[in-house]
């Protein structure tokens, strides 16, 4: 008895570390590259993250906050906490359950089926949880010092620091499950093939719906907001709000404006915890069995072969690779809709701040269309940039190496059309429809001009550092410092963007103005194009590894 | 001319290949043998230029292929040991893709891609996704790609890998066919009965070194033995696979 137990619990521990790692993808690293090394990258932007939002309490020092104050505060961190743990359930999506790779090396082995159900639970449970320690560690000790209930005192902020640490967790471990309910039931209701095809949009779905209301929610961080009956059918929908009024309540300091919505919270996490468990429960007794006899991927039945033919064939092979990949990788179209999703919800949220939103005033366009669309022609090039430098299959990237017949210089001309058919012209013409039907013709000319001149641009902008095929080169961590770049970035460049778009919408009105503008970035574009074109030419070979293996061996001594 | 002089190549300082020296003609099937680890694979990526050589070269045609690597690649076709592909795509799309890198005629390529797909039973399953497939199509799909350009060198590592008896048939004619029609075959297996079918010159490969450069009839008269196997386990064998077979069958018993 006692020999089963320890073995049963070395093979919890075996699969729940090989279950934990699957959120990384090892076919993505470079040989050398670390896996860890990425979890730990991760996990420092989360810390400094925390370290940013404890900046506020330099300036608040140990004062106590009025009541309206701490609550936004204690609404952003929950919010911040539950979102950033629903993104890694959300990321970890096809890790979450049994999978056929699972079942078919798992099932020759003496290993119990509640023994693997466990270890996967514990796995699920774990990233988001070391995402929550990561974004809490520094606002976690000290904000909830400042959240205590006035006149507590010292045994206050005692009672206030595990009052903060239960609720976010229960907040963070409402939105998981809910996700995984979510997942569960759409894998034990549709037909497995039918699941596996609609279970990327799901995925995408829940995404952009997580993002856009941690982005897009109202604030109703006060008494009367929250007591407000017009409010009462959004706050139904907000659970963010459920788990600040659980805060007060364990806190010790509820408000009547917030107990109704702390048992919200509780029923949502018992029905989230409910739903789960059935899922859970269905896939492992249900689910199993079918997944190991049905294939992945049936057969697609198709009549008629298309293949269009556009430019070389170096280039169609080029776009085709690139198209096909975006459309049926899952993680490549994941990371691609994050960044447009994103797009869309700046500008949703921008244009409810200029007035008029995105209708025309007289004979101009508004600034939020000019805004808008400079910031989705940007985003999406960006998006295509980054994800076309993480690989898909990187062992299969033996055949493009031995297929390179031709100069760096004609493949880089096969990525640049790819990049503009696959990135620019789609936002061009979405932009060419908006503007036909909504606003007069000479501006909108000039203002498409532009875009496509900034489309050009960017293009040339993002080739000039890509020797590379889309997709084929191996992905180290910490070499993508355009990620880091991008988010610290993102705050100014939405003022700067604000402003462009300001000028811009002056200068529209004036033909010279006009033209001065399309001149200017036609010049850029062009500019950019002949340094892209001289790097290509100065470029020997394609590069597929981020990091070759050392010449000289290091025996690593000290 | 296909030549491999002097080749070396070192992981970490470990050797993997030294000083390997060989030629293989054209008309003539080059049998490459050798036990796993003896540095067969890591020849053939080196014939592809996948990876460099420590020291030493190949040439083709008389000229080293680093000289022009895009016209020697123009000229090879190679089986990988492992079926790596890009299984988010399709058997057609995938072919069509190599034909499209390797900048083939439209016309040509379409007609030889179905071709193939037809004549290695394939052509029903060509608009799958190629993850549902089983190792002996994808190996038929590496066949296909490596011999859609009509290639001057074929490099085959292991590739009865997977195959069904009739496809392995298939396969072992069209190894002495492209032979005979003038090709530079060379070709690295672990089945010696194969080989010896389909090789008439072979070189053993032994912890990196060459131990065995010859025609098949000459090694079998100078070794004084009757068969590949027999030549093959004096050569590059070191255990006695009796003793080694009743080691294995004592340990887990014990």
């Amino acid at each position: 008895m006692h020999n089963e137990w320890t073995l049963r619990k070395r093979q919890f521990c075996t699969l729940w570390r090989v279950f934990l790692l699957r959120v990384v993808d090892f076919d993505l690293l470079s040989a050398d590259a670390d896996p860890t090394k990425l979890i730990g990258q991760f996990a420092t932007i989360f810390c400094t993250f925390s370290f940013v939002f404890s900046l506020p309490l330099v300036l608040i020092g140990g004062n106590e906050l009025p009541m309206t104050d701490a609550w936004m505060f204690e609404h952003f961190l929950i919010e911040t906490s539950m979102t950033a743990a629903g993104l890694i359930a959300i990321l970890n999506w096809d890790a979450a359950f049994p999978d056929k790779r699972d079942l078919l090396v798992l099932a020759p082995l003496p290993v119990k089926k509640s023994t693997m159900f466990l270890a996967k639970v514990g796995a699920l449970f774990a990233a988001p949880g070391l995402a929550l320690v990561a974004l809490n560690v520094f606002s976690g000790l000290l904000w909830p010092l400042l959240f205590r209930s006035s006149g507590s005192g010292f045994f206050g902020m005692l009672r206030a620091l595990p009052a903060y640490w239960i609720t976010i967790s229960a907040a963070s471990a409402f939105f998981v499950l809910t996700i995984l309910t979510l997942q569960g039931l759409a894998a034990n209701l549709l037909p497995r093939q039918l699941f596996l095809r609609l279970s990327a949009v799901l995925q995408t779905v829940v995404m952009c719906t997580l993002l856009s209301v941690y982005l897009l929610g109202p604030s109703l961080e006060s008494p009367l907001a929250l007591t407000s009956l017009q409010n009462q059918r959004i706050l139904d929908w907000l659970p963010s709000y459920w788990f600040l009024a659980l805060f007060n309540q364990l806190n010790g300091s509820t408000h009547p404006a917030l107990a109704p919505l702390a048992a919200r919270a509780w029923i949502g996490l018992g029905f989230s915890t409910l739903g789960t468990c059935a899922a859970l429960l269905l896939s492992y007794f249900r689910l199993m069995p079918k997944i190991v006899e049905q294939p992945d991927i049936l057969p697609q039945m198709r009549s008629v072969s298309w293949s269009p033919r556009f430019g070389s064939p170096l280039t169609q092979a080029l776009t085709l690779f690139s198209l096909r990949t975006l459309l049926r990788s899952r993680q490549h179209r994941m990371i691609f809709s994050f960044y447009l999703g994103l797009g869309i919800t700046i500008v949703i949220g921008y244009a409810h701040t200029v007035p008029a939103g995105f209708g025309s005033i007289g004979a101009t366009i508004s600034r939020s269309f000019l805004f808008a669309s400079i910031l989705m022609m940007i985003l999406t090039v960006v998006a295509l940039r980054i994800v076309a430098s993480i690989p898909i299959f990187l062992q299969a990237n033996w055949m493009i190496r031995i297929t390179q017949v031709r100069s760096v210089r004609d493949y880089q001309k096969g990525v640049r059309f790819s990049w503009l058919a696959l990135g620019v012209t789609p936002v061009v013409v979405v932009i060419a429809a908006c503007l036909l039907f909504m606003y007069p013709w000479r501006p909108a000319l000039g203002h498409l001009t532009l875009m496509a001149g900034l489309g050009l641009f960017l293009v040339e902008l993002c080739l000039t550092t890509f020797p590379k095929i889309p997709f084929t080169c191996s992905y180290l961590p910490g070499k993508a410092q355009i990620h880091f770049v991008f988010w610290g970035g993102l705050m100014l460049f939405i003022r700067l963007l604000n402003k462009a778009a300001e000028v811009e919408g002056r200068l529209l009105n004036r033909p010279l103005g006009c033209l001065m503008m399309i001149l200017v970035v036609a010049c850029a574009a062009l500019a950019m194009r002949l340094l892209s074109e001289s790097r290509a030419l100065s470029t020997e070979d394609l590069l597929f590894e981020e990091e070759y293996p050392a010449g000289i061996t290091t025996l690593r001594l000290s | 001319m296909f030549e491999v002089r002097n080749l070396c190549k070192r992981y970490l300082g470990i050797p993997a290949l030294d000083h390997v020296s060989f030629i293989a003609r054209p008309g003539e099937v080059t049998g490459y043998l050798g036990a796993n680890g003896s540095g067969k694979s890591t020849t053939m990526k080196l014939a592809t230029g996948l990876i460099e050589p420590t020291s030493g070269e190949i040439l083709f045609g008389g000229r080293p292929i680093k000289e022009n690597p895009m016209a020697y690649r123009q000229r090879i076709g190679y089986v990988p040991e492992e079926p790596h592909l890009y299984t988010h795509l399709s058997g057609l799309e995938y072919l069509v893709m190599v034909a499209q890198l390797r900048d083939m005629d439209r016309h040509s390529a379409n007609e030889r891609i179905h071709g193939l797909l037809r004549l290695f039973g394939m052509h029903g399953d060509r608009d799958a996704a190629m993850s549902s497939y089983s190792k002996g199509m994808r190996q038929k799909i590496l066949l296909s790609a490596a011999l859609i350009h009509n290639p001057d060198l074929v490099l085959l590592d292991e590739p009865f890998s997977g195959l069904d008896v009739s496809s392995s048939l298939i396969l072992r004619s069209l190894i002495k066919e492209l032979a005979t029609r003038g090709k530079i075959v060379l070709f690295s297996s672990h089945e010696l009965e194969t080989v010896e079918r389909v090789c008439s010159h072979i070189v053993i490969l032994h912890r990196g070194k060459v131990v065995a450069d010859d025609s098949i009839e000459r090694l079998r008269v100078l070794m004084a033995v009757p068969t590949l196997e027999e030549i093959f386990s004096q050569l590059a064998v070191e255990t006695d696979s009796d003793a080694v077979s009743r080691e294995i069958a004592d340990l887990i018993h014990a």
